[in-house]
């Protein structure tokens, strides 16, 4: 049988937004934390509640992230779209030489009030 | 003399001098998705993949770990085509079905009956803190009575927790 144990951890599960050194952009800081042997790179997202993308920066839109290891990372919003946005996401992405069968992709939202 | 002692006298003291070491834990609210077992897909037929064991095959099983009650939702979906596979000659039709296998919580117990199934998402409202195992039934089959081609075949589960 073959097993992996391996997790994927996102937080804070509900970010506050506040007031960056840019004029009308607010920010947060998220922790992500890799625990999965088989996963390398996790891409970061924010969503409407409709799930449609919303614009958003932070230094890499797909971070590669060793095994055991951590990353805070600061989300930059406009103010007018913070107002839409709902959801900051982390989602594992697979290599293709990762996967065995059948693998698991996981993904962590975390929602704005 | 009197210094050299004096300053023996306070190296002992030194020694012997008790220091509280704050240990602190903060545990925050949170969800942890944990794979537990990547699947294996069986080949009892030439024409049919299957994680069922009876098929020899292994069944996915993703944990979802949370640390406060009704403030997530898990969502799993079953693959509905191939991330790599050989050249196909035919369409394959997929099925997949997720259940609870294991809960670390008696309250937990309604979690299967009150799953909401579409397409090929099930979806589970994490009303009790704690941690629960899900395993997915997949299988793939080529066209009428086709056989798969030879290769290695690969699909992706997605698990997902969603905060409410």
């Amino acid at each position: 049988m073959f097993s992996s144990a391996g997790a994927h951890e996102m937080t804070p599960t509900y970010p506050k937004f506040e007031a960056s050194f840019v004029p009308e952009v607010s920010k947060t800081q998220m922790r992500l934390f890799n625990r999965r042997s088989d996963v390398s790179y996790y891409e970061i997202g924010v969503f409407d509640s409709e799930w449609d993308p919303v614009p958003f920066v932070t230094s890499y839109k797909v971070m590669k992230m060793e095994y055991l290891d951590t990353a805070e990372f600061d989300i930059y919003i406009k103010q007018g779209d913070l107002e839409r946005a709902t959801y900051i996401c982390s989602k594992s992405k697979l290599l293709k030489k990762d996967v065995t069968s059948t693998g698991v992709s996981s993904r962590i939202c975390s929602k704005i009030k | 003399m009197k210094k050299v002692l004096a300053v023996a006298a306070s190296v002992l003291a030194l020694n012997v001098m008790a220091t509280d070491v704050p240990v602190v834990g903060n545990v925050q609210m949170r969800c942890l998705i944990t794979t537990d077992i990547a699947g294996v897909y069986g080949n009892p037929l030439p024409q049919k993949l299957s994680t069922a064991v009876a098929d020899g095959g292994v069944l996915p099983v993703v944990r979802f770990d949370v640390t406060l009650a009704d403030n997530y939702k898990a969502k799993i979906t079953t693959p509905t085509s191939f991330s790599s596979s050989p050249v196909l000659n035919d369409t394959v039709t997929w099925t997949g079905s997720t259940a609870v296998k294991l809960t670390s919580d008696a309250g937990m117990s309604g979690y299967e009956a009150a799953k909401v199934v579409y397409d090929a998402t099930t979806e589970y409202d994490l009303t009790v803190a704690g941690s629960t195992w899900f395993s997915a039934d997949l299988s793939a089959t080529n066209g009428y009575d086709k056989a798969f081609p030879g290769g290695v075949y690969n699909a992706i589960l997605v698990a997902e927790c969603i905060a409410k």
